[in-house]
């Protein structure tokens, strides 16, 4: 922990920030039981994600990167809303979102 | 230490330690309002690499759709605190984060081994050129030529998942009907 290190923020800063948040946003989906947690704990990790393709983006000068942060944000709006929706639909079955009802999915 | 430094310390801070409560509440509507947090976070962390567009986009889509959208839901189930919230078994829990940790670690160990391999574009790079007016003016450029095809196929796929979560919150259980 030198001087320079707090002082002169580069790439790494912003890629250990984004892996340190996608490593929570895995725990989170690793441990938590609820489907809405789960759901935000995957939208934490794109979201680190994207924040990689951005830091990237302006320390290679390359403009690539914002597109492809547009196209996994898009995604990721569609990827909640059908998640929502069948979280709704186990919600009408059995009153509860545990993730243990998906195991009684079948057909 | 420069305005630079402090408020990427700051604004990191405050995006772990809400991206921490996010997977740590029990009540769902708090892991809600700490996503939130987090995504105004990280849309300011956007501003400090001179991405002022996606920025505003990550304001909208995420802090303001996904966010309502999740909110409206929880609304809608009417959850109490989680009874179970956390995996059960100690063995398996542990196993887990132990996992998750030798994930972080191996990323922290890649970036740590990269740090010099990849040169930082100073001169000549078009993201930080102008006020912010120019980059947005060439990635609407590049999104409408180079990368067309992409964002009609995007179009496509909206409107299958519009119809799609029409038609999943329409059905009454799927295959568990009675």
């Amino acid at each position: 922990m030198n001087a320079d290190f707090i002082t002169n923020i580069g790439l790494t800063h912003y890629l250990v920030l984004s892996a340190i948040l996608f490593a929570m946003g895995m725990a989170g989906v690793l441990l938590r039981r609820n489907v809405l947690v789960l759901l935000m704990s995957i939208e934490l990790m794109l979201n680190s994600v994207n924040l990689t393709f951005i830091a990237f983006s302006k320390f290679l000068g390359i403009l690539d990167g914002h597109i492809m942060v547009f196209f996994v944000m898009t995604i990721a709006a569609a990827e909640a809303a059908v998640g929502l929706a069948l979280a709704v639909s186990i919600f009408k079955r059995f009153n509860e979102v545990n993730i243990r009802f998906f195991e009684h999915l079948k057909g | 230490m420069t305005a630079d430094a402090f408020l990427f310390w700051f604004l990191a801070i405050v995006t772990l330690g809400s991206g921490l409560m996010v997977i740590l509440q029990k009540n769902p509507i708090y892991s809600a309002l700490s996503l939130a947090m987090t995504m105004v976070g990280m849309a300011a962390l956007f501003v400090t690499l001179n991405a002022f567009f996606i920025a505003g986009v990550q304001l909208i889509v995420y802090a303001g759709a996904v966010m309502v959208l999740f909110t409206m839901v929880i609304m809608l189930f009417d959850l109490k605190q989680d009874i179970q919230a956390f995996t059960r078994g100690k063995l398996s829990g542990i196993l887990k984060i132990a996992s998750v940790g030798l994930l972080a670690g191996l990323v922290v160990g890649a970036i740590a081994m990269s740090v010099g391999l990849l040169t930082e574009k100073t001169t000549d790079n078009p993201v930080l050129v102008g006020n912010g007016m120019e980059t947005t003016k060439a990635l609407g450029q590049i999104l409408y030529t180079k990368y067309i095809f992409g964002f009609e196929a995007l179009g496509v796929l909206l409107l299958v998942i519009a119809v799609g979560a029409v038609a999943l919150s329409r059905s009454k259980g799927g295959t568990h009907e009675r």
